[in-house]
């Protein structure tokens, strides 16, 4: 059983507080929304969440069982804007070598059928052996996107992944969702009003 | 690696930057016979200056392009270390087949003891790429990240070259180079310890 809580969390960069005084308690099965205006701190919960950056104030814990994690780094799934790819690796090797730098080379999630039929899932099968370079944007938002869910993280960070996506990919995008609702929880940065009804709360940043 | 190896501008810069080192300086010096301090001397600089341009651009590139947080998300600091400080260590390597002969061609022959020589190179190479990969992780998130890299470069890297300088100076005039790699040898064990250490808390060092 998974749990996400931050306790009174605040983040400043200079003397401009982004946010302050923000509690969240999620629970296995919960999605959260984070709607806001560009600049209102969508991104910058989400990386603290991901361990990017540290809180001026407050804290984030992930718990299992109860207990917090000692490193929640090893437990989620992060899905960036934009960024966030080696331009000159294929699709293919690019979950290969997270599924390396994650440890999960021997499970059968990095097995290469199965990472193909994860390529598949996000319809770059055809393009898995080409250079994202190669890529279109919609493509490399579905990257990210595969990147992030292999492995089943019980945590999902996902900061603005609608971007980009075409309505198949939309598509894909909301079916991703459910389906982490099972295993663990999702935190969706989204500035597309659709998207809201995916999430179970809705957290509205700089209101 | 991958991604360093198929872009190579960063292989194609260094390699280019040693080799205009050593025509420059031989094309210079042509026909006349150097002071062996100032041969043990341009050794090391040719190396060093071939270095430089793939080493800046390693943390660096890695920063402005997004991917250095996917690492920070996904794997161990140790890992990220060892993984840039091997392709940096392979970089030197290359660097070496071409620079090395050339320097012999067209400055100095390298005379006395081979065993002596390969050691101070192998020490020397592994020091020289232990302190630029950490260095480029220090800089990497500055804003001020080519002036910076000079200046903290430059009191870890002048002890070691003194010593390197010393002990290839020893090694061309035939004499003992033990005093000179006893105390490369203590940079490179404390290196070795230090470096991996430093570099896991600078690397998670959350803003």
């Amino acid at each position: 059983m998974w749990e996400l809580r931050c306790e009174s969390l605040g983040k400043r960069f200079g003397e401009r507080w982004v946010f302050r005084g923000l509690n969240l308690h999620l629970k296995q099965g919960m999605v959260l929304m984070v709607r806001g205006a560009n600049g209102s701190g969508k991104t910058t919960l989400i990386r603290l969440m991901a361990g990017l950056l540290a809180p001026t104030e407050g804290r984030i814990q992930l718990l299992q069982k109860g207990q917090p994690v000692s490193d929640r780094t090893r437990w989620l799934g992060w899905c960036a804007t934009d960024g966030a790819l080696y331009r000159e690796l294929t699709a293919y090797e690019h979950l290969h070598w997270w599924a390396t730098v994650r440890g999960l080379t021997h499970e059968l999630s990095a097995a290469p059928e199965s990472l193909m039929r994860h390529l598949t899932r996000f319809e770059l099968t055809e393009r898995a052996h080409e250079r994202v370079r190669a890529y279109s944007t919609g493509m490399r938002q579905r990257l990210r996107i595969a990147i992030a869910t292999l492995g089943a993280p019980p945590l999902l960070l996902l900061d603005e992944p609608d971007a980009g996506l075409d309505s198949a990919g939309l598509q894909l995008l909301e079916q991703v969702i459910y389906e982490q609702r099972a295993r663990g929880i999702v935190v969706f940065a989204t500035n597309r009003a659709e998207s809201e009804r995916w999430g179970d709360l809705c957290l509205a940043m700089g209101a | 690696m991958l991604q360093e190896w198929r872009l190579r501008q960063g292989i194609v810069a260094s390699l280019l930057m040693g080799i205009v080192t050593v025509v420059g300086v031989g094309f210079a010096t042509l026909g006349e016979p150097l002071e062996v301090g100032l041969q043990a001397g341009l050794f090391w600089i040719a190396l060093l200056f071939g270095l430089f341009p793939a080493l800046a651009r390693g943390f660096i590139t890695e920063e402005e392009t997004g991917t250095a947080d996917l690492l920070r998300v996904g794997a161990r600091p140790s890992a990220v270390f060892w993984g840039k400080w091997l392709f940096h260590a392979t970089l030197y390597c290359l660097l070496s087949l071409t620079v090395v002969p050339l320097y012999a061609l067209m400055i100095a022959p390298l005379q006395g003891d081979w065993l002596g020589w390969l050691l101070l190179w192998a020490l020397g190479g592994f020091c020289l790429v232990s302190v630029l990969t950490l260095c480029g992780a220090l800089v990497a998130r500055t804003a001020v990240r080519g002036a910076l890299l000079a200046v903290l470069t430059f009191p870890l890297l002048l002890p070691l070259l003194l010593l390197l300088i010393a002990g290839t100076k020893a090694a061309l005039q035939a004499q003992s180079i033990w005093g000179a790699l006893q105390g490369i040898l203590g940079y490179a064990l404390m290196m070795s310890a230090g470096a991996a250490w430093v570099f896991d808390r600078i690397w998670r060092d959350t803003m």
